[in-house]
């Protein structure tokens, strides 16, 4: 799953406030961890699809939609036939619960960062009457998520020319060589990429005293108490019908 | 105005360069941690394992934001976000992951972040969180269990449930946690020496 550092919504239907944004995003793990069956996961799971096709990604709300719809069949095909290897049918139950469990995290980190400007973020935070010390670094954490994936690339691309890698046989021979190739120059450059994020942060005056002023408009509509309301009304169900049960 | 200009009262308090700092190094933080919990947590015993390696390789990530920031704050941040993010599904576990890292961050501040035996023994109690999210297994074993069944199977869980024979397994986790600091914390001390203190960072 890639992440562009400057989200991105061009294409949206609903230009959802971001606070709804973060209510989905602390509801995703709620729900990952106490719904176990499916039915509810995934009407959950077509919601979340849903805002993420009407927030500008629709061909990657319509392929997560798939991709979740085909691993809940799989699971059914097995839960039902009860036949095949016991290993085979533990790999694959292995796999399609960690797509599942991770998928509305990855949804709504992607709803989160892709479709919302942080300017936006700022705004609606600075709104919320936040102070700047749980502000700044939630801003600063989901800006820079996208970042270490990339830092993270290049330099596994960089110490593939070196015959260095992340693979089992490497950390399984050499553990702490392994770790440490990958990790300081990761540090490094993500700490040249905070400075430079600092020294542009600052000179826009993101530590100055007085009240910031926002060009974006942030502001709660109609939309959004739909969303909210549907949002209310799937987690509620997830989470009463979700808990116990057979698995469908 | 540069930190190192402020005058004394103002020292100790966190700045917006600071806050930048620490919120970006929770993201490190937290990437690296997921990316070992998941990569590891097809396998029961790894996953179990996961507050020794998590405390291994994620200790000079801290190591590195607290002895940069050098101000009370550093480690709660990097705390809190960690809670917000794994363990806002179980109560106790979420309370336990602050005060873990508010214990580092008191550590720190006893040490007047300058001590190297205090920021290693800061960084034991910051690895405690590690051992949270397994919390559910004194209070809800069965619950932990359960969970463990709906989401990998009952193989995946009678794995688990004979690794973790009782409730007071969560003791053995919370001792790889510590032990896990503390390897990390020297490996990190050793590596932050080499790299870091040379290239003027720390």
């Amino acid at each position: 799953m890639e992440f562009n550092i400057y989200g991105d919504n061009s294409g949206a239907v609903l230009r959802l406030d971001p606070r709804i944004k973060l209510l989905i995003f602390l509801s995703g793990s709620v729900v990952a961890l106490n719904c176990y069956r499916l039915t509810p996961q995934l009407v959950y799971g077509a919601f979340l699809c849903a805002v993420l096709a009407l927030c500008g990604k629709k061909i990657d709300g319509l392929k997560i939609f798939c991709i979740w719809t085909f691993f809940a069949f799989l699971r059914i095909c097995i839960t039902l036939s009860g036949k095949g290897h016991p290993l085979l049918i533990g790999l694959v139950r292995g796999l399609s619960t960690l797509v599942m469990f991770s998928l509305p995290i990855l949804i709504s980190l992607m709803l989160l960062i892709q479709t919302t400007r942080i300017n936006h973020l700022l705004a609606a935070l600075q709104s919320m009457k936040m102070p700047s010390f749980v502000m700044i670094p939630l801003a600063v954490l989901l800006r820079f998520i996208p970042t270490v994936q990339d830092e993270w690339n290049g330099i596994q691309k960089a110490m593939a020319f070196r015959n260095i890698s992340l693979d089992a046989d490497a950390i399984l021979r050499a553990p702490t060589k392994t770790v440490e190739y990958i990790l300081i120059p990761l540090l490094f450059s993500c700490i040249a990429v905070i400075e430079e994020m600092t020294a542009a942060a600052l000179a826009r005056g993101l530590d100055s005293e007085k009240r910031r002023t926002s060009s974006a408009v942030v502001r709660m509509t109609s939309p959004d108490y739909i969303v909210l309301a549907g949002l209310i009304a799937v987690v509620s169900f997830a989470l009463y019908f979700g808990k116990t049960g057979a698995i469908l | 105005m540069n930190s190192d200009v402020q005058n004394g009262a103002d020292r100790g308090k966190m700045r917006t360069k600071d806050l930048i700092f620490a919120g970006a190094f929770g993201a490190i933080y937290l990437v690296l941690m997921l990316a070992i919990v998941m990569g590891s947590g097809v396998v029961p015993i790894l996953y179990l394992l996961s507050p020794l390696t998590v405390g291994i390789v994620c200790a000079t990530v801290y190591m590195l934001c607290v002895m940069r920031v050098r101000k009370f704050g550093a480690a709660l941040i990097v705390g809190v976000l960690f809670a917000l993010i794994a363990a806002t599904s179980y109560l106790p576990s979420f309370c336990l992951a602050i005060v873990a890292a508010l214990a580092a961050e008191i550590v720190l501040k006893v040490g007047k972040y300058q001590s190297r035996k205090a920021y290693l023994l800061s960084y034991v109690f910051f690895n405690i969180n590690m051992a949270a999210p397994f919390l559910m297994l004194v209070f809800d074993r069965d619950r932990f269990l359960s969970i463990a069944e709906s989401f990998s199977g009952a193989e995946h869980a009678q794995v688990l449930g004979a690794l973790a024979p009782n409730n007071y397994f969560w003791f053995v986790s919370l001792g790889l946690a510590v032990l896990g600091a503390l390897i990390g914390g020297f490996l990190s001390t050793k590596l932050i020496r080499k790299h870091f203190e040379k290239a003027g960072i720390v």
